[in-house]
Parts: C-alpha cells; structure tokens; sequence
C-alpha cells in the first residue's frame, strides 16, 4: 500500500498520476464500499471517511479491511487535522476519525509520500 | 533564483527568509550589477502586500517591521498588479506574502470575488516580472490547506486559488522550504532542479 497525504489543492492526485500512469482511479467522493477493494487508486480518501461517517456508517476497522483486502492499493487523502478544533460537533469527529484512519494506513503502507505545493516528499520507505 | 518559503502562521518562515536572503547576498554576491553590487550599495527590497486596514494589521506591519530593522531592506508597498511595478536596481528581493497578494488580487471591494484562471495567470506574471528584475528572488506564501473548519465557499474558493498559486510558484522555484516552528525542511533543491 501506498499512502499519499498532504493540504487540500496541494496537487496530490497530478504527483500521483506521475507516479503511478498506470493505474486507474476511483475517487472517495461518490465510489461505493466495494470499490475500496478492488481499486488500483483512490483519491479523496477524506470525502469517503466523511460520507460514511454522515450515513451513520461505521468506519472504525475500515483502514483494517483495506489493508487486508487490496494491500497493493494507492489511497489519496487531504490532512484536515492542523487547524482549530472545529465547533460543528460532526466535524470534530469526522476530522479525528480521518487522522485516526490515516495513523493506520501509514502504518500498514510501504510508502509514504506527502506533497506541498505540488511537491512530494517520501516520509515513509 | 527563485526561493519559495511556506509555512503555518507563526512558523518563523519571514524571519527565516529575511535570513536566508541576507546569508545569500554576502555568500553569492551575483555580478548582474558590476562593481556597485559588489561593494553592497544596492538594496534588498522589500514588497509588502499586506494592506494596513485596521488595528491587527498595523500591529503585525510594526512586528515585521522591528523583525527587518537594521537587515538593509528598503520597503515598497504594494498590494495588487506587481506586474507593472517599477523595480529599483537592487540586491535582492523579498516579497511577503504571496496570501495577502492572492486575497487582495481575488477580492473586489464589495466583497464579490474575480475570476480564478485570471486571477492566478496575474499573479503569476507579477511574479515572473520581479524574478527578471533580480538576481535572488524569495517568496514567501502561507499553508492554509491542512484543516476542515466550516469554511464558506467563497473561503473555500480563495483556499484553491492560494494552492494553485502555490504550485505554479513551486513549479518556477529553484528552491522550496517549509518552514516548520523555525526548521527549514527542504522540499525542493537547487540540486533537484538541475536535473
């Protein structure tokens, strides 16, 4: 697994094609479960977390069963846990459950790169 | 060359850039300039883009200000189009903060925002005329990017802008730091670009 991370508009998904030209991507906006596990990509990882999360779905074991189930995946996520502790209560959740999925997912991936202004840095492998 | 410094608010990115600029003069004094560059009479300049509208902002002027004082610099004021500033000969050039730059660039005055396309190619010509105009070129922008906090949509708008505008910029840089509370963690090198 590979772990690609970094701020909102930051060039995330264009460093990642680069990177990886060969694989296709489903994008955590509007893909469903099943699709976390036979994907090569996915990108907006967050708006995944988020959408489930607002169903009242539970995400709890979700970095579990991604890496069991599609180890070779590359998965894209914003970092959303750098700024003030947001007062909308669903917010706060959905922005802490994001850094705790994430925690485990770099655990569990061989690479780890995060990317600022377009640039990616491998901070992990 | 072209250095681009980013950070969070409070990271010690302009102190950190005023540094850098200054070590940069003395070590790699450019020749662009002959004799007078040599003996250090030209400038460094400094283009300030932040516009002093109330309290807050006249205090965070003066912090800049005092952080500069007795570095050599010689201020310019200037808040949208740098495309048509008139550059002095100079040393060197700091420009801060490429945030201030894109809101003043993004919003009109009643509040209502311009085009994006348009707005992120003017900042970038602004900053392709000053990189012409002097041999060492820092920039230094702000990371806005890495948290969710119920931002309006026009908020949102101007986060994708200033990432955008980011990006073109890094793309330009010869250099890329991010500053992290007073640490310089290289992001992109000389060394790299020269690939």
């Amino acid at each position: 697994m590979v772990l690609i991370i970094g701020g909102a508009y930051q060039g995330k998904l264009r460093y990642a094609r680069k990177e990886y030209p060969e694989i296709g991507w489903v994008d955590g906006r509007e893909c469903g479960e099943e699709d976390l596990y036979v994907c090569q990509g996915i990108h907006h990882f967050h708006a995944y977390i988020e959408r489930m999360m607002r169903e009242g779905r539970c995400v709890d074991d979700l970095a579990g069963r991604i890496s069991l189930r599609n180890p070779e995946v590359v998965i894209i996520s914003d970092e959303i846990g750098y700024g003030i502790v947001p007062v909308d209560p669903f917010e706060r959740e959905y922005r802490e459950m994001t850094g705790r999925i994430c925690t485990e997912l770099a655990a569990d991936a061989k690479k780890v790169c995060r990317v600022v202004c377009g640039i990616g840095t491998v901070i992990k492998g | 060359m072209i250095h681009m410094v980013t950070g969070g608010s409070g990271s010690g990115k302009s102190a950190y850039a005023e540094d850098w600029l200054l070590k940069r003069q003395k070590e790699n004094p450019c020749t662009q300039y002959g004799k007078e560059y040599k003996e250090n009479k030209l400038p460094l300049l400094y283009i300030a883009t932040m516009i002093p509208y109330g309290e807050e902002a006249k205090k965070k002027i003066e912090r800049h200000h005092q952080l500069r004082a007795g570095k050599g610099f010689s201020t310019i004021e200037r808040y949208t189009d740098l495309k048509g500033l008139e550059i002095p000969a100079n040393s060197g050039i700091l420009l801060e903060c490429v945030s201030n730059l894109a809101a003043n660039e993004f919003y009109c005055e009643d509040g209502t925002m311009k085009e994006r396309k348009e707005t992120l190619d003017r900042i970038i010509e602004g900053i392709q005329h000053l990189s012409r105009e002097t041999c060492c070129f820092t920039i230094v922008t702000n990371e806005v990017h890495s948290d969710i906090n119920g931002y309006s949509p026009e908020t949102e708008k101007y986060r994708e802008l200033l990432g955008m505008v980011n990006q073109r910029i890094a793309e330009l840089a010869d250099r890329v730091t991010e500053v992290v509370y007073g640490i310089p963690v290289c992001i992109k090198s000389d060394e790299q670009s020269m690939e």
